[in-house]
């Protein structure tokens, strides 16, 4: 909210200083965002006419320019462009006050300059300064330019929280700031006479929505203009003055006292009466910016004795609305229910300083008071107008709810020491009649809505002492605290990632419907976004690779020739279709491996057997995991290089290389891109997480030497070699089996492949001779040949 | 040849040797050794011409040579090695000055290494870890946490709804805030409870410097006897200290969120300053004010413990929650929050 200064000021007797004034509020939880100057702050500046204008003798760029200020005449080096003979322009003598400070007399490139012509920002004024400032013609030469624009103020932008329907106006601004900082609030001038004639009645159809209608007659406006002062003050804080005074006064008065106010033309008004009620089924509405609205029951009118006159506490009808020849008016100032008023400005779309006002809660005392401060305007700018009916119907009294407090109840919620004396201070400032018998029963003021009960009092109270009061200081007991599963296992993967040189990434949980498709994905298991920022992000994310590519697609453009990255992060599925959210964590490798390459050489580029390999590695030590042919590849996989990871019965994700058509769409010139992707719940499994479950019992190594044998089989090439590996359990003495080098070609049938594998052997109780070894090893190959039907290579 | 002569030839074979030796000592030294030891090597062939000189002369020149002899015969053996050793202690081919072998080197992202530091800093203070789903129904992310329907405080955050809707028909939303997280913890456990989580949460409203549609944050809350806001206090001071050393502090400013009362916006003392000014002038990161908003804090509102049954007469508790993107920018010095989801590979390496 834009606050000016010197407005704030009528109502605190000797305010600070705007930058005091500024932090102090901060301090009791009103946060200044910024302060701006605003207004004519220059002295020593008149109005001038331009009466000659000359080249400067040693620069092109700069003229000399003779200046009837008043008083007399002055030569001045000036540089801009938009100089004209006979132009009315703003003049500062030598001496003048400038945002840049005191104006010297200056020699510029050799001639003597006795003064300035001003732009705008030379000035600390708003517009354009690509030039001077031309004045119009008909502004008075000699005239003191300070009086041609506002006076020099403060412009305080005040951040407003939901509860701080309390504060919206400069008067409760003013009266905060007074009862925390104990300074002197200062009254409004408002209307104190009375009228008895009863020209519109008024009744309240819906007393729970509308409990209290205040109405003020005026007749006799003869199109009343805005004071210049009122004028001035709106623009200063924003508000566009539209020059009638029922219109601006309003609005002043909202500005200045909180309550929204609200003129009816009452020529315009059938009856003419004022009736609260509910909407009717389908009833038309126009608003004063000429919008229809179809209003329903759920909102609130002022209509007179046909229809809708306003929708209540967001906007005047367009057709009740004054205008310049407006004669007769009646001030409606009133309190709304806040939903009611909010509920109508959401299901219209009219968001109003009004209904902004109204659904934070106004001040149930204030409606007279802004009527009659309203009149009192009006009438001054409208001397031949009268006063002709005064009402207030208030068909509920508001009743302020009473709040029992105890020092020892505040203390225990702050963690405080403070005074009962100090507390009573506090309470006090807020209900000067509060009686000091304990527990105080406080009343709370009717302009603060927002408190209700002892927690909120607690805040004022710590508001009151200063938030510094609390201590930091805690006799917390110790709790023992574990982390969850998921972020366990989560960390172990991504530490794992890091250290075999992938990146860890982060992308957005949007995407759009082409990226998905893309992906070889449908739009029909994808949970879509009703209101996205645009169409990139109309859905969530089932999988990571859309971000991943775009990731990927961003650093090639940037030279990058090797990219090996990572993200974990959520995939979003339909209810329906099974689980809605599990976090993954997936990634890619492309271009260079190593990257950089080594001077020695020995680099490649990144493929398949690396992306395997990491992966064997990323999964190494858990129980239960291979690598399987796929029943059903993800689409975004080239057929028939995917491979499915397993952990015990369940996946554990799939790798492989990127299928080609998915890396065209992404406008990748190949597909040697290998990906993997790895649901992290398969790891994080219940009761089996925890630190001691997961450490590997050591087993003890052998004391004798070790022997090996290299054995070459001929088998089918479907067959994985982890489940080779696998099927080597059980074998006596065998400590290790490495594959050392893979055959096809010549002697080797087609479809098959030779490998050659070395076993390692040792044994725990004795060293192993040729028959040991031997024996061993045509158990290995008897398991090679019944489970993969393997033969040994001639 | 008379001695005088001898003397000056073991002289020169004794410099040229010192010479092979200085100019290339990884030279092989076995070609040394042949070359001046060996059976035809010019010191063996020196001594071999001993004889012709007269014997009472012949001594001292023997034990001279034989000096020179050993001298040599050490040089070798440092050249060669240690007796047993593996290898030579010098050895020539290996150009030390050229780069190591590049093993890959990855890197986690700042926002993973700051969630890491913030989650062991509360795991420290017996925080248990809690979790929540992204996609929130209305109750856990407003309703339950003192957002009623139809009260403004609901414009706080631009809320992106999906195309499901709850078992009460209105639409699911991807939450706006970690702090349903505090109501699902609740309606699981009884007090006391002390649990803390990180997450990403959803906001609709434009990217700039300092605005995301995604971003994370942590959450906090206790609830047990006699909580207060000194408590509250101590804890977040406890944790600014444990990410920005000591002598960071946290200060509190009234504030309002709907789920605590009293509310507190916490500051953080700028420790890049320590007062609002640097040698350069104002300071950047706290714009001369000395303080950086980090955190949203208070004591837990009645009506929310009321919500998850637990009675605020007998229990009350403290809750705190902020943005980690803004302690990820503070800790690396990044001054644009995009930087953080762009994925720039010279940046992220960057991170240790």
């Amino acid at each position: 909210m834009n606050i000016l200064y010197s407005w704030l000021s009528d109502f605190i007797e000797n305010p600070p200083a705007p930058e005091d004034l500024a932090a102090k509020l901060g301090r009791v939880g009103l946060k200044v965002e910024g302060i701006k100057k605003t207004g004519a702050s220059f002295s020593g500046v008149s109005v001038g006419q331009i009466l000659k204008i000359d080249k400067h003798p040693n620069a092109d760029k700069l003229a000399l320019v003779d200046v009837n200020y008043g008083p007399g005449e002055l030569r001045v080096v000036c540089g801009a462009k938009n100089i004209a003979v006979g132009q009315k322009i703003l003049f500062a003598r030598v001496g003048a006050m400038l945002v840049e400070g005191e104006l010297k007399k200056a020699r510029i490139r050799g001639v003597d300059s006795e003064g300035m012509i001003c732009s705008a920002a030379e000035l600390g004024l708003e517009g354009d300064s690509s030039g001077i400032m031309v004045l119009p013609e008909n502004t008075a030469v000699g005239l003191d330019a300070a009086t041609l624009f506002p006076k020099a103020d403060y412009l305080l932008e005040v951040e407003m929280l939901p509860n701080q329907g309390h504060c919206l106006s400069h008067y409760a601004l003013a009266r905060e700031f007074c009862l925390f900082y104990g300074l002197k609030l200062k009254e409004a001038q408002i209307f104190e006479g009375s009228a008895a004639g009863s020209v519109v009645p008024v009744s309240i159809d819906v007393p729970d929505l509308c409990p209290r209608y205040t109405a003020i007659v005026i007749k006799g406006l003869r199109g009343a203009k805005t004071p210049d002062w009122m004028a001035e003050r709106l623009r200063a804080i924003g508000s566009n003055p539209k020059g009638n005074i029922l219109i601006d006064g309003s609005n002043y008065v909202m500005y200045e006292l909180g309550q929204p106010t609200h003129c009816f033309d009452i020529s315009k008004l059938a009856g003419p009466e004022i009736k609260v009620r509910r909407a009717l089924p389908g009833e038309h509405f126009t608003t004063l910016d000429n919008k229809d609205l179809k209003l329903d029951p759920g909102m609130m009118v002022i209509a007179d004795a046909e229809k809708s006159a306003a929708l209540a506490g967001v906007m005047g009808g367009l057709e009740t609305a004054v205008s310049d020849y407006t004669d007769a008016i009646l001030i409606e100032s009133a309190r709304f229910h806040p939903p009611t008023v909010r509920l109508a400005s959401k299901t219209t779309g009219i968001k109003s300083e009004s209904s902004y006002r109204f659904e934070r809660g106004t001040d149930p005392e204030l409606t007279m008071k802004a009527a009659r401060r309203l009149a009192g305007l009006i009438l001054e700018a409208a001397p031949g107008a009268s006063v002709e009916q005064i009402t207030d119907n208030c068909p509920v009294k508001y009743q302020p709810p009473v709040i029992e407090v105890g020092a020892g109840r505040i203390n225990a919620i702050l963690g405080t020491g403070i005074a009962p004396s100090e507390m009573y201070a506090c309470l006090k400032a807020f209900q000067p009649d509060l009686a000091d018998s304990k527990p105080w029963n406080f009343t709370v003021p009717s302009y603060r809505q927002d408190i209700e009960n002892v927690w909120d009092v607690a805040e004022e109270v710590a508001r009151y002492a200063g938030y510094d009061v609390i201590p930091s200081g805690s006799g917390m007991p110790m709790l023992p605290s574990t982390m969850t599963p998921l972020w366990t296992v989560t960390s172990e993967t991504k530490n794992t990632l890091a250290s075999l040189g992938f990146s860890e990434v982060y992308n957005y949980d949007f995407v759009s419907a082409k990226e998905m498709k893309a992906c070889g994905l449908g739009a029909e298991g994808a949970v879509e976004v009703k209101n996205p920022l645009s169409s990139d992000y109309q859905f969530l994310r089932q999988t990571l690779l859309p971000g991943l590519l775009k990731t990927l697609r961003y650093n090639l453009n940037r030279g990058r020739d090797c990219v090996l990255i990572f993200e974990s992060g959520t995939g979003f599925a339909r209810k329906d279709a099974g689980k809605a959210e599990e976090v993954y964590c997936a990634g890619l490798m492309s271009g260079d491996f190593p990257e950089g390459g080594f001077w020695k050489g020995g680099q490649g580029k990144a493929d398949f057997y690396h992306l395997k390999g990491m992966m064997a590695r990323l999964f190494a030590g858990r129980s239960g995991f291979r690598f399987e042919a796929p029943k059903k590849a993800p689409a975004y996989f080239q057929p028939g290089l995917c491979l499915e990871m397993k952990l015990g019965g369940s996946s554990a994700g799939y790798l492989g290389r990127l299928a080609p058509a998915v890396a065209s769409a992404f406008d990748f010139k190949d597909n040697n891109i290998f990906y993997f992707e790895i649901p992290l719940s398969c790891m994080a499994v219940a009761g089996k997480t925890e630190f001691w479950q997961k450490i590997t019992k050591i087993k003890p190594v052998s004391a004798f030497p070790q022997n090996w044998r290299d054995l070459s089989v001929v088998l089918e090439e479907k067959h994985e070699w982890y489940e080779l590996e696998r099927s080597f359990s059980g074998v006596q003495d065998l400590a290790s089996a490495r594959l050392i080098d893979v055959y096809k070609g010549k002697n080797i049938p087609e479809g098959h492949r030779s490998l050659t594998i070395r076993f390692i052997f040792s044994s725990m109780t004795g060293t192993l001779n040729d028959a040991d070894v031997g024996a061993r090893l045509a158990a290995i190959l008897d398991k090679l040949t019944k489970n993969f039907g393997a033969k040994l290579r001639s | 040849m008379n001695a005088t002569s001898w003397k000056e030839k073991l002289s020169a074979i004794r410099d040229s040797f010192s010479v092979s030796i200085a100019k290339n000592p990884a030279e092989n030294p076995e070609a040394l050794e042949l070359h001046y030891l060996g059976r035809k090597g010019e010191l063996a062939l020196l001594l071999r011409d001993l004889k012709d000189i007269p014997l009472e002369e012949r001594k001292p020149l023997g034990a001279l040579g034989n000096a020179a002899k050993q001298e040599m015969e050490a040089k070798l053996a440092e050249l060669k090695g240690a007796p047993g050793a593996a290898g030579p202690a010098v050895k020539s081919d290996l150009d030390l000055t050229l780069p190591g072998w590049p093993f890959p080197k990855g890197s986690l992202h700042p926002l993973t290494h700051t969630m890491n530091r913030l989650a062991e800093g509360f795991l420290k203070l017996g925080f248990t870890m809690a979790d929540g789903p992204l996609i929130e129904d209305d109750y856990h992310n407003f309703e339950a946490l003192n957002f009623p329907a139809f009260h403004p405080a609901r414009d706080m955050q631009d809320t992106f709804y999906v195309d499901a809707k709850d078992q009460g028909g209105k639409p699911m939303l991807l939450r706006t805030q970690t702090s349903g997280v505090q109501i699902r913890s609740m309606e699981k456990q009884d007090p006391p409870i002390r649990v803390f989580h990180t997450g990403r949460v959803f906001r609709s409203e434009a990217v700039d410097a300092s605005h995301s549609f995604a971003f994370h944050q942590i959450e906090g809350l206790y609830v047990d006897k006699g909580v207060s806001m000194a408590d509250l206090k101590w804890t977040v001071d406890t944790f600014i200290k444990d990410l920005f050393g000591s002598s960071a502090k946290a200060r509190f400013n009234p504030s309002y969120f709907p789920f605590v009362e009293p509310g507190a916006e916490v500051d953080m003392s700028c420790v890049f300053c320590k007062g609002g000014h640097t040698a350069a002038g104002r300071c950047p990161v706290c714009k001369g004010t000395g303080w950086l908003e980090v955190l949203g804090a208070g004591v837990v509102h009645p009506n929310v413990l009321k919500a998850c049954k637990y009675d605020p007469e007998k229990w009350s508790g403290f809750a705190f929650g902020g943005g980690i993107e803004r302690f990820a920018m503070l800790l690396y010095g990044i001054s644009d929050m995009r930087m953080l989801y762009e994925n720039d590979l010279r940046v992220l390496k960057q991170v240790q």
